[in-house]
């Protein structure tokens, strides 16, 4: 019996990691509390090595029908990037009663300590991030974006020991309450539109029969709830609040894996409605395109999603891009420019959602540059929050050391700290989009995808806003470069965990090196986006009598792969 | 009937649904608007004012501390209750797999490892001191 088990690996053993971390971080041994951090690293290496054997066969049984390659790139990706968000979270949450223990002013109290639930939460949210990504099912799809958010809320209200991050958690929980009650109506509205939750049949059901209102709705409702995951603008209001209250170290956690988690989910949606819909004039369904119309349309129509969602996503694209960039500018503190600039990254990438998979090419690919876009990005907003997290000054009011809050903050940085002020400009320069950089190499495919699909007035404004992004990074890195150190009462002085810096070293190095040896990655990211549509199959398979059943080897026809025909 | 589509005709299913909905609505506001109108009214003294706690006298402010260790008392009891939640269909199933064949360790061989997971769960909870009622 073969079944969904063997490409849950992954998953598996990251959350056999949380049950060691869990018991191990509660030691009565300081030695056996220091190895939770080391477990942890070791659990998402073998998970990422997992992920990385992982050979999908496409078919119902990988769970992924319509993107039969995403599992083993996502889940690598997730591992990669996974480790280097555990370099920089070294020291977050029990510095001050590990340093009370060693001091002998408190004895060890396992109540007290809480470093078992913050590694616990870690591997959690990326084992939720994991799960997304081997989704095939709206129910599966709700609880893994769940799984990844729910860890959060308790990761940002426990970073760090101030009021503005219980705060910043309260913001974040309720509004991410909101935002998962809006996708989860969504989902039930597909289930009624479409009569199943199963995202194959979905698809088949829309091959054979077009979309109807009640599953337009829900799509719609689903998207605008997914928006509150990536920060994209009509739900992006929590970002700027809960990445400053939370610890630098959590929002750089923040700013990947629910943005992650949610255009993975946009993706498989996407996917799932597929692009090869044409409007009907008949009146507001959308039928989709079968072999033969395909042969007799192509070159003649562009093919795209149905109207009204490419038109909503398209307008969500332009606000987010928009509303993100300008608003940074407008900010004093490093935190909040780099949570406006995450929320105009968002708006990029969904330009290169809507543009669809066209012809499977890693120029032409949209569904390609969003997954390798989502390393670039990852990479680089890492790095500039790595700097951040490596930076504190004198304890303040709340016996917590004070953070890093202004861009005056970091002036003068190539003085006091130059490798940090590199870290700085490399990262700013890679999340620009500077030429020979990882940032350029990740955004051209955004620009070329967008042509391809015929998005053109999209494209052009995607231009505009990363001329605007260069204003508020070249502020960043005129302050830390060129600017003289500040006579402030901050002196940044160096954090005792090197392993901070460590990440924030690593991330720069690879916005370098990898947009240098990336064409493997590129490679990798062309071939996870691999999309295969039913509704290229003719005639159209006909609608399921009977519910889905798990390891039922044959409920469709294998569909066949859009840059193969 | 099988799940299909929900076509657009098909809300007219939901109607029963909707006159309930009103009826409920329209009892509610009835019943507000009428004793309004023919009920008596009589202000009345302290007694009347009074929090009704099953005809005792109320004692002390309604905003009382309690003891955290109730919360997690309920929260390890969901600890039990998904672990039951699970083994019902796991159990359920069992019988029905596939004879002759090692389906069947394999399938508890995935029960022990939630199993297992529980008890973390409780050293957890142990550890922690959820258990220590001093």
């Amino acid at each position: 019996m073969i079944d969904r088990i063997e490409f849950l690996w992954p998953e598996i053993a990251l959350f056999v990691t949380t049950c060691v971390v869990m018991v191990l971080g509660l030691s009565r041994r300081i030695e056996s509390r220091r190895m939770t951090a080391l477990v942890t690293g070791l659990g998402l290496i073998i998970a990422g090595v997992l992920a990385a054997r992982t050979t999908p066969i496409p078919g119902p049984r990988s769970g992924q029908v319509l993107l039969p390659e995403l599992i083993p790139y996502a889940k690598v990706l997730i591992a990669s990037v996974g480790s280097l968000l555990l370099l920089l979270q070294a020291g977050t949450v029990d510095r001050a009663e590990e340093a009370a223990i060693a001091a002998g002013q408190r004895p060890y109290d396992p109540l007290r300590t809480n470093r078992a639930e913050y590694y616990a939460f870690f591997l959690f949210s990326l084992t939720g991030l994991m799960l997304c990504a081997s989704a095939d099912d709206l129910i599966w799809l709700f609880l893994a974006l769940e799984l990844t958010s729910l860890p959060t809320y308790i990761m940002v209200a426990m970073s760090t020991g101030r009021a503005r991050s219980r705060e910043a958690g309260v913001k974040y929980f309720f509004l991410g309450a909101l935002g998962a009650a809006v996708f989860l109506y969504g989902f039930a509205l597909i289930y009624g539109g479409t009569g199943s939750t199963n995202l194959n049949a979905i698809h088949a059901h829309l091959a054979a029969h077009g979309l109807n209102l009640t599953a337009l709705a829900g799509f719609i409702l689903a998207f605008l709830g997914l928006c509150f995951k990536i920060a994209a603008v009509p739900m992006h209001f929590y970002a700027a609040d809960v990445y400053q209250g939370a610890a630098p170290q959590v929002s750089a956690f923040l700013a990947f894996v629910p943005k992650a988690a949610g255009f993975i989910s946009i993706l498989l949606l996407t996917a799932t409605i597929g692009w090869s819909y044409a409007a009907d004039a008949q009146g507001p369904l959308y039928t989709p395109i079968t072999q033969s119309a395909y042969d007799a349309l192509e070159g003649a129509v562009s093919m795209g999603l149905p109207e009204p969602i490419r038109v909503f996503l398209w307008v969500i694209a332009a606000l987010t891009m928009t509303v993100g960039n300008v608003l940074a500018i407008l900010q004093k503190s490093v935190k909040r420019i780099l949570a406006y600039s995450s929320i105009a990254h968002s708006g990029y990438m969904l330009v290169a959602v809507l543009a669809g998979p066209n012809n499977g090419t890693f120029s032409q690919s949209g569904l390609a540059a969003v997954l390798f876009y989502l390393l670039v990005y990852g990479v680089g907003n890492l790095g500039a929050f790595a700097v951040l997290a490596c930076l504190e000054g004198r304890p303040d009011a709340d016996g917590e050391p004070a953070e890093i809050e202004d861009v005056d903050d970091i002036r003068g940085l190539w003085k006091t700290r130059p490798l940090l002020a590199w870290v700085m400009t490399l990262s700013c320069l890679g999340l620009m989009g500077l030429p020979p950089l990882l940032g350029f190499f990740g955004k051209l495919p955004l620009f070329t995808s967008g042509l391809a699909a015929g998005e053109i007035v999209l494209v052009v404004i995607l231009g505009l806003n990363s001329a605007v992004a260069a204003y508020y990074y070249l502020r960043l890195i005129k302050a830390s470069l060129i600017d003289p150190p500040s006579d402030a009462d901050l002196p940044a002085t160096p954090t005792p965990f090197a392993t901070r810096t460590l990440a924030g070293v690593l991330s720069a190095a690879g916005v370098v090196v990898l947009a240098f040896v990336g064409g493997g990655l590129m490679d990798r990211s062309e071939r996870a986006a691999r999309y295969t549509s039913m509704m290229a199959v003719a005639p159209p398979p006909p609608p399921r009598k009977t519910p889905y059943v798990p390891g039922d080897d044959t409920p469709f026809p294998l569909p066949i792969p859009i840059g193969a025909r | 009937m099988h799940p299909g589509p929900l076509a657009a005709s098909d809300l007219a299913s939901y109607l029963p649904v909707g006159l309930i909905l009103l009826m409920a609505v329209g009892f509610a506001a009835a019943n507000i608007f009428l004793s309004r109108i023919i009920g008596p009214s009589r202000p009345g003294g302290v007694v009347k004012g009074q929090t009704y706690e099953s005809g005792m006298n109320p004692v002390g402010t309604a905003r009382k501390r309690f003891n955290v260790r109730f919360y997690l008392i309920a929260m390890v009891f969901l600890v039990f209750d998904v672990e039951i939640v699970f083994l019902y269909p796991w159990a359920a199933t069992f019988p029905n797999l596939s004879p002759g064949t090692d389906e069947g360790l394999v399938w508890l061989g995935r029960i022990f490892f939630f199993l297992f997971t529980t008890v973390v769960a409780y050293l957890y909870g142990f550890r922690k001191g959820v258990f220590k009622f001093d």
